[in-house]
């Protein structure tokens, strides 16, 4: 059952090098991951609909990375909303940015980010920062289980 | 002294043979931490209101709660941190022997920033600690950046 269980991650990011560079770090990683990328909030918020109605394409994430600076719908908007959401709020959300500001690091943890890391400039900081990533979230952080049964007892009859 | 330069953790935890557990993970790290123990929410919450007006009293970076305290539960303690903007940006950590779903859903309903599941031996909880101070002290900007500012500026060396 266990490799039906492919954590799932949901990349909120408009710079196609960065969505690139995110997947490649998670690759090389111990975890097996699913990520999903989409490139804006209001995509974002329209893939999470799917996932409440419980559509098979568009799996609960059990990890949000969310950029801040997007076009439309920036980044602590969608945070804002998602908290706010009775179910999406037990998400945890992960700023990736490359922002540094005191104001934005504040902002975000108020918004109850749950942290908040700056994009690293090479592809070897960014593999780093993913492994301590995945390894808190996915190793030692115990998860919501979300309702994926429909998929997995599928799978697991064929 | 020290405590300004460290990130500050403040330990929520009312079983003292845990309290010397978590004391002695954190010790064994590469990264250090300033640790705070108190028993209670009550407590909890009365040293968050301290490092308001005390410099003496440092506000945390970081908090690890355990959920099945005595009075004031976890839970209970974690939504009224996240409900005052005054302490609300602090990332609460769950440190429960609780593996139940809805403990686990509820804590991050309440925004908890992680659940980790207590574990009994020592090596195995320095290692759980090692993956958490990394996540939060190494990887993760926290809040601390823009106090340390400010303290460094009114502290001539």
């Amino acid at each position: 059952m266990d490799r039906y269980k492919a954590v799932v991650i949901l990349l909120v990011e408009d710079d196609a090098a960065d969505q690139k560079l995110t997947r490649q770090s998670l690759c090389a990683n111990r975890i097996g991951n699913d990520l999903r990328a989409v490139a804006s909030g209001e995509e974002a918020l329209e893939y999470l609909q799917r996932s409440k109605q419980n559509e098979p394409d568009s799996p609960m994430p059990d990890l949000i990375l969310l950029d801040l600076n997007m076009p439309g719908m920036g980044g602590k908007e969608l945070l804002k909303a998602l908290k706010e959401d009775p179910v999406l709020g037990a998400i945890p959300v992960v700023i990736l940015t490359t922002s540094d500001s005191d104001r934005d690091v504040l902002d975000s943890f108020h918004l109850q980010a749950a942290g908040y890391i700056r994009k690293p400039g090479s592809l070897e900081g960014f593999q780093e920062v993913m492994r301590d990533l995945t390894d808190y979230w996915f190793v030692i952080c115990r998860r919501v289980e979300h309702s994926r049964s429909a998929g997995k007892v599928e799978m697991s009859v064929s | 002294m020290e405590a300004e330069k460290e990130s500050v953790v403040l330990l929520v935890e009312d079983d003292p043979g845990d309290q010397k557990l978590m004391r002695y993970a954190l010790s064994q790290q590469d990264i250090k931490s300033h640790l705070e123990i108190v028993s209670t929410g009550e407590e909890a919450l009365d040293y968050l209101e301290r490092s308001k007006k005390d410099q003496d009293v440092h506000r945390p970076h970081l908090i690890l709660l355990d959920l099945n305290m005595p009075g004031m539960g976890g839970k209970e303690f974690l939504r009224r941190v996240k409900r005052d903007p005054t302490m609300s940006d602090i990332p609460v950590v769950i440190v429960s022997t609780s593996d139940s779903a809805t403990d686990i859903e509820d804590s991050y309903k309440l925004s908890a920033a992680g659940y980790i599941q207590k574990c009994p031996s020592p090596d195995e909880l320095r290692r759980v600690v090692q993956k958490l101070v990394h996540y939060w002290f190494a990887t993760t900007v926290l809040v601390k950046k823009t106090q340390e500012t400010a303290t460094s500026a009114c502290q001539a060396k």
